[in-house]
């Protein structure tokens, strides 16, 4: 049943909500918004039963009435946030107006936004589109590099995959990240990891016209998206400004030497070239891939060929399904 | 006011700085590039490599901690890659432009180029790598001077009177006026913006490269460059005369006085093409 395709939620399904409320017409309209399997609800009039299916079966949405008795909405926020592991649940909180007669401090009541009576639905709608969208994003950034991380990386694709949309995904990683990590430490290797994603963000953007899309993996591993016809030039481009500025990120006699030099726990001196940049792509083209798990199985195999390589190089996976 | 009060107040001021303006016709040139789809981050790059106070703004930007990296970027080509074209766009929509100061300023707009046009050169002729990072030092070495101008327009006038009245060069003009020379100005923006060490050192110490820390050789091209392009009187550093030629700075690169030959031969050819680009 398609009873409502102006719910705003396209790219999001099968969110599950709870609605602590003793308001059933605020529980109506709640469900005349989305249909059941973009958001489903789960209502309860008093705070006590939730609580327990909260802590046992966490929501991607909390919506918590101010008018519930039997403890406050203030409270039961509380409860939520104050636990790592419910603290990313999004919690919204309905107001009369009389309630905020006085500023709330919200820096001790964390919730992420609020409705007030008398509610109006394409507030309602969007404020709730907006908290789930928000939470996601938040969730998904790499702390990093700010940059989507694995949720939205598969996102991206299946829906891509979905949509029999073509397109090519580049896997980038770094060569020798670990020894330059292991000899300068973690706090110059994130300048590294941040400069590579700058550089891959910007080349990947300079194609005017072009709808790519940039994630962070995670470490000094980072996935393009992007149309097959640039994907090419995309490469040369990352790989010809990683070169160049890389040495920069080096001491003075390591940039000179082009190498470091570091002696391992059998001390054994060993010598590591400067980092490089691996690129491995793969192309979906005319639908011949069905799921995101293949994309990223092919990628890991051209991987090895792309670091056989000691300097930054790209392999394109040409084979025909 | 005791010298140290002035000292104080001054780098408080000299910190404090928004906007640095440039040139009405290099911000055009730039604003014309960035707002064409077609036009590469190389076109951009060489443009803004022509302006000291575009330039320093660019670096100050992508060596700030907010991107992840401070002080590791020395050129204007990887820095508008790291930033991207949009940061470029919010860089140019803030910057003002100069008019009651242009045609003083215009004067050390070409005297800076040229700078950065003859130590690229020496560089060159010394044999070391990455040229254009000696470049942007000689660019950047008189942006003491232009914050002055901006910040502090009453000491700026002072100085100026100084170098007439007393037949001072501008540098010991300066010190009699301030205390201190534009390049301890120099040394403060460095370490405020989080340039890198190279590029600080050579702002820091054009006029006495011997004491410089770690980068002798970038100071001394810097100094070396600065003196050629007084020499060919191109641009205006504030004074008539030439400045003090270190002979530790041809030391330190171990150049001889016949190296420079080629190196004059090829910044006449040069200083005249861009001559076109004078106001």
């Amino acid at each position: 049943m398609d009873k409502n395709n102006d719910h705003g939620l396209l790219g999001l399904t099968k969110q599950r909500a709870i609605l602590v409320s003793p308001d059933d017409s605020l529980k109506e309209l709640l469900m005349s918004i989305w249909p059941e399997d973009v958001i489903r609800f789960e209502f309860y009039t008093k705070a006590k039963g939730a609580i327990e299916e909260i802590f046992n079966n966490p929501p991607d949405l909390l919506i918590v009435d101010n008018r519930v008795t039997d403890i406050t909405a203030a409270e039961m926020a509380r409860l939520v946030k104050s636990e790592n592991v419910y603290r990313q649940l999004p919690v919204v909180i309905c107001f009369d107006e009389s309630d905020l007669a006085k500023p709330w401090d919200w820096n001790e009541i964390e919730v992420d936004d609020f409705l007030i009576r008398p509610f109006f639905m394409p507030v309602v709608r969007d404020r709730i589109n907006l908290t789930l969208c928000r939470a996601l994003r938040a969730l998904d950034a790499n702390p990093l590099s700010k940059l989507p991380g694995n949720t939205s990386i598969i996102q991206r694709i299946q829906s891509l995959i979905d949509r029999k949309q073509d397109f090519a995904l580049a896997y980038c990683d770094l060569d020798y990240f670990k020894s330059f990590n292991d000899k300068y430490g973690f706090s110059r290797g994130d300048e590294v990891l941040n400069m590579t994603a700058r550089i891959i963000v910007n080349t990947v953007k300079s194609f005017a016209g072009e709808q790519s899309f940039v994630g962070h993996v995670g470490g000094d591993d980072y996935v393009v998206i992007t149309s097959p016809d640039i994907v090419e030039e995309a490469c040369k481009g990352i790989i010809f400004s990683f070169d160049g500025i890389v040495p920069n990120f080096y001491d003075i006699e390591d940039r000179k030497r082009k190498s470091i030099v570091s002696v391992d726990r059998q001390g054994v001196t060993q010598t590591f070239p400067l980092m490089a940049i691996s690129i491995a792509v793969v192309f979906n083209i005319g639908g011949k891939i069905k799921h995101f798990g293949e994309v990223s199985a092919i990628a890991m195999g051209l991987k090895k060929k792309a670091k056989e390589n000691p300097k930054s190089n790209y392999v394109l996976d040409r084979r025909t399904p | 006011m005791s010298d140290q009060d002035l000292k104080t107040s001054v780098k408080g001021q000299i910190l404090s700085i928004s906007d640095l303006p440039t040139l009405p016709s290099v911000l055009d040139e730039v604003t014309k590039l960035v707002d064409d789809p077609n036009s590469s981050t190389e076109q951009v790059a060489k443009v803004i490599s022509k302006d000291q106070v575009l330039s320093a703004k660019v670096l100050k930007m992508v060596n700030s901690p907010i991107y992840g990296f401070p002080g590791r970027i020395t050129t204007i080509q990887h820095a508008l890659v790291l930033l991207g074209l949009n940061v470029i766009k919010g860089i140019i929509i803030s910057t003002s432009v100069f008019d009651m100061i242009q045609k003083a300023m215009s004067g050390l707009w070409e005297h800076s180029l040229g700078c950065a046009l003859a130590s690229g050169a020496i560089a060159k002729a010394a044999g070391f790598e990455d040229p254009e990072e000696f470049t942007v030092a000689g660019l950047l070495h008189d942006l003491g001077k232009v914050v002055t101008a901006v910040q502090l327009p009453e000491l700026n006038e002072a100085v100026i009177m100084t170098v007439k009245d007393k037949d001072l060069c501008y540098y010991d003009a300066e010190k009699v006026v301030l205390g201190f020379g534009h390049d301890r100005i120099n040394a403060w923006l460095a370490r405020h913006w989080n340039l890198p060490p190279n590029v600080r050192e050579a702002m820091t110490f054009h006029h006495h490269p011997d004491r410089a820390q770690f980068y002798q050789q970038t100071a001394a091209v810097v100094h070396v460059g600065d003196f050629i392009v007084r020499l060919f009187e191109y641009g205006n550093g504030g004074d008539d005369q030439i400045s003090y030629f270190k002979p530790a700075a041809m030391k330190i690169l171990k150049l001889k006085m016949k190296d420079l030959e080629p190196v004059m031969d090829e910044l006449s050819d040069q200083f005249v093409e861009i001559s076109g680009l004078t106001f």
